[in-house]
């Protein structure tokens, strides 16, 4: 028994425990850009049946563009997730309040959560410089401080009690009803709100004869008389662009009041129905556009209309040499966009070569309302010496007085020293100091020849001579022709001498019968060696040597052979007698022709 | 001996108001220089160049006149016409470096000493052919000489070596003379991979720069940008041919 009751005791604390509810509210980022997206989960655990959605608070600085309800039971126990993804609508801190849910009976709260949201990029406007637009957070305005606001504030807080008692409207008011061509006013918008609402997408105010630039965003707060606003504040800057009537157009805001809309699962779980769309808007603004007075206009005038100008110029370096480049820069800073005035006109300086660079143009760091502009040029000094820039000039028009000023800069001094390139480019001479006393000023092409056309040179004529290339290789060839015949004769005239040499050194008969065949050889290509007597004598024949002379070579040719192969016959006597003989021979053979 | 004398007079006739003609428009152009008038000198000129062709004096004055107006494309390719004739001119040389370097380009080849362009340079074509010329005559003749009396063979050596030298030089100076150069006369254009416009463009070349024609197909030529080494197609009408 004990143990039933100790069973079922648990069942019922477990039970209890179980039908416990948990409502927790997380989001997937804390920091986030502008253009990111922010996921809202609310997670409501241990409520069982139909259950409604979770109140979200007010969000005015999110529009929330989707919903997802999720539900999951695991061991009986309901688990619900709400998303809501959501696009942030403003920069800077943004708070979630706590999340509120029913449920038998009972109210379940979230903690609030704290959202900054950072602008990724700059702000840029069509035709107007980068500027940096910034969100402020106004300090809270009561209904007793107005007077020690700025004018521009004044006037938007007090249109903001013509509409006291309506939760949201729109005001709109410039810095300056009067302005003139080119002077920058401000103009600020304000959506007021004191009751929640949701998606409400912003519509720019249209123009005529005025320049817009975004100048930033700020929130606040105003009470007006006892009732607790918040506000989204626009501002811009507006320039005119001619004179004549301007318009600023309505600035409208649509939105929806209340919470964020349920879908069609939140009326399921029984939500409330959407609230219609409402349009809010400014009144219409006109301007007066005012000309500038052409009287007194100084021809340093260049467009810029405002107070708290300053001008000053640079030069660097301030020493140089001949040829080398300087840059002289003029700064000036003042209201409004400067991008819009033309271009300084830097004076001629007389030995200075002047190269105009774009100038540059931006609103300062941290400023929105302020903004600088570097006129430069480079400088080329043609020669040594000490050259002045004299002092520049920068006229701006001053709409409190109605009258041109004139900013002057303080005049320059740029010291040149000879070109140490010109120097060891052109070396005409030496001098005492090492300087060579001639600079570089610069390079042209040089001037015309007004010289007759040059006359051939020989050399050139020569080239003409084409005909005596034929003279020269006929020469040519006259001489290898002498010489190959030349060389034929003294081979052969070379034949009798060798011959009758060795017959004079001979001491057999084949001494003697050698220097035959060497000659027959040598002079008439027969060769001895290999013929029988009788075809040596036909070669002989046909080489015109004479019935006799032939002859006297069988014989002697005979005698020879004889000698040679019986020696014992043979002595000293006969020998020189044969020698004799041969060289008789030879003279013979030598006549033949 | 009449006939004679006929034939010179009216030779005389002929030539002698030409001679003054030539001489009048070049002292004209050259009052219409000195005026800051190119326009009016580049025409007097080229009126000149049409009676005596291939004067180096009248391509380089004709540059003169297309430098000053800007057409640096236009005087670079007649400074180049003045240095083909005649390259020991130093007022030649220093215009046609001058236009060169304007668009980047150089007359000396990229790594050759100056003295040795200026050495390589030193007679015109014409006149190392004749020196070519002169030295095979020179080396032929000693060479038959040496053949029939077997004398004056060290001379004959030496000549023949000078003219082997001298043929290397006339080589060289004819094949660089010979290239087929233009260079770009508009003010910029577009270097494309193909011949036509459809082709994209992978550069802009400005006048004066040298180029080196290596096709050509209908009114597009294929060449090399000398100083960048860039090849692709220009039209024909943008060039002019050196």
């Amino acid at each position: 028994m004990k143990r039933l009751a100790l069973f079922l005791s648990c069942v019922v604390l477990s039970t209890s425990l179980w039908a416990q509810v948990k409502l927790t509210a997380t989001t997937d980022k804390t920091d986030l850009a502008l253009d990111d997206e922010l996921t809202l989960t609310v997670q409501v655990s241990g409520a069982n049946g139909n259950i409604v959605m979770p109140q979200l608070p007010s969000l005015p600085a999110f529009n929330v563009y989707s919903r997802e309800v999720s539900q999951s039971t695991i061991n009986g126990k309901t688990t619900s997730i709400f998303k809501y993804t959501m696009l942030p609508r403003f920069v800077g801190k943004a708070t979630i309040g706590a999340i509120t849910f029913n449920y038998q009976g009972k109210t379940y709260q979230t903690q609030p959560m704290e959202i900054r949201i950072y602008r990724t990029a700059p702000v840029t406007t069509k035709g107007a410089s980068a500027a940096t637009v910034t969100t402020t957070n106004h300090p809270a305005t009561s209904d007793t401080d107005l007077s020690q606001l700025p004018p521009l504030e004044r006037e938007l807080a007090t249109r903001a009690y013509a509409h006291q008692g309506q939760p949201y409207f729109v005001v709109a008011a410039v810095s300056n009803k009067k302005p003139y061509v080119n002077e920058p006013i401000t103009l600020t918008v304000r959506f007021y709100y004191s009751k929640a609402f949701y998606d409400a997408p912003y519509q720019n105010p249209t123009l005529s004869n005025l320049f817009m630039e975004e100048a930033g965003d700020a929130q606040g707060q105003q009470t007006v008389n006892g009732i607790i606003y918040r506000y989204e504040e626009k501002r811009y800057r507006l320039t005119g662009v001619s004179q004549g009537e301007a318009t600023i157009g309505s600035a409208s805001v649509s939105f929806r009041p209340g919470s964020s809309p349920l879908s069609v699962l939140d009326r399921f779980f029984g939500g409330a129905a959407v609230e219609p769309e409402q349009t809010v808007s400014s009144a219409p603004i006109k301007l007066q556009i005012r000309p500038l007075p052409t009287q007194g206009k100084p021809d340093s005038f260049y467009g810029a209309v405002g107070t708290g100008y300053a001008f000053a110029a640079k030069l660097d370096p301030t020493q140089t040499e001949a040829g080398e480049a300087v840059t002289l820069s003029a700064t000036v800073q003042g209201p409004g966009n400067l991008k819009t005035t033309t271009d300084l006109q830097f004076p001629p300086i007389e030995g200075l070569t002047a190269y105009p660079a774009v100038p540059v143009s931006n609103y300062l760091p941290n400023s929105t309302s302020r903004s600088y502009k570097i006129f430069k040029t480079v400088l080329v000094p043609a020669a040594s010496g000490t050259y002045t820039i004299p002092a520049l000039h920068w006229s701006y028009f001053d709409p409190q007085t109605s009258t041109y000023k004139t900013l002057t800069s303080t005049p320059l001094s740029l010291t040149v020293a000879p070109s140490s390139k010109a120097a060891s480019q052109f070396d005409f001479g030496h001098s005492e100091n090492g300087s060579t006393g001639v600079q570089t000023i610069g390079q042209d092409i040089r001037y015309l020849i007004s010289a007759d056309p040059p006359a051939p040179s020989w050399l050139a004529t020569l080239s003409n001579w084409g005909w005596l290339h034929g003279v020269v290789l006929a020469w040519l060839a006259i001489c290898i022709f002498i010489a190959s015949i030349g060389k034929k004769s003294a081979a052969k005239r070379q034949a009798y001498v060798q011959a009758k040499a060795h017959l004079k050194k001979a001491t057999t008969y084949e001494h003697i019968s050698d220097a035959i065949s060497a000659y027959l050889l040598a002079k008439w290509k027969i060769s001895t060696a290999s013929l029988p007597l009788r075809s040596i004598v036909e070669a002989l024949e046909k080489k015109g040597v004479k019935p006799q002379v032939r002859q006297q070579f069988s014989t002697l040719w005979e005698k020879l052979e004889s000698a040679r192969f019986a020696p014992a016959q043979a002595d000293t006597q006969t020998r020189t007698q044969f020698s004799e003989q041969a060289l008789a021979l030879l003279k013979a053979l030598e006549g033949t022709k | 001996m009449k006939r004679l004398l006929a034939a010179l007079f009216i030779t005389a006739i002929c030539v002698i108001p030409t001679c003054l003609r030539a001489g009048d428009i070049k002292a004209t152009a050259e009052s219409f220089y000195r005026n800051g008038q190119y326009a009016q000198a580049l025409s007097a000129f080229e009126q000149a160049l049409k009676n005596a062709p291939n004067d180096p004096y009248l391509y380089y004055n004709i540059g003169n006149c297309y430098f000053k107006m800007g057409s640096k494309g236009l005087a670079v390719a007649y400074y180049y016409r003045a240095f083909k004739a005649n390259p020991q001119n130093s007022d030649i040389r220093h215009n046609l470096s001058l236009a060169l370097a304007s668009g980047g380009d150089s007359l000396v080849p990229t790594g050759m000493p100056e003295t040795l362009h200026r050495a390589l340079f030193i007679l015109s074509l014409t006149e190392l052919k004749g020196l070519l010329c002169l030295a095979g005559w020179m080396a032929c003749f000693f060479a038959g000489l040496w053949l029939l009396t077997h004398k004056a063979g060290k001379l004959t050596l030496v000549l023949g070596g000078i003219f082997v030298l001298l043929a290397g030089w006339f080589y060289l100076r004819h094949s660089l003379e010979n290239e087929p150069l233009a260079v770009v006369a508009s003010p910029v254009v577009e270097l494309r991979s193909g011949p036509g416009k459809n082709f994209p463009a992978s550069a802009a070349v400005q006048q004066g720069h040298l180029v080196r024609v290596l096709d050509s197909k209908d009114n597009w030529q294929e060449v090399i940008v000398r100083s960048e080494g860039l090849k692709g197609w220009i039209e024909q009408t943008a060039l002019e041919r050196i």
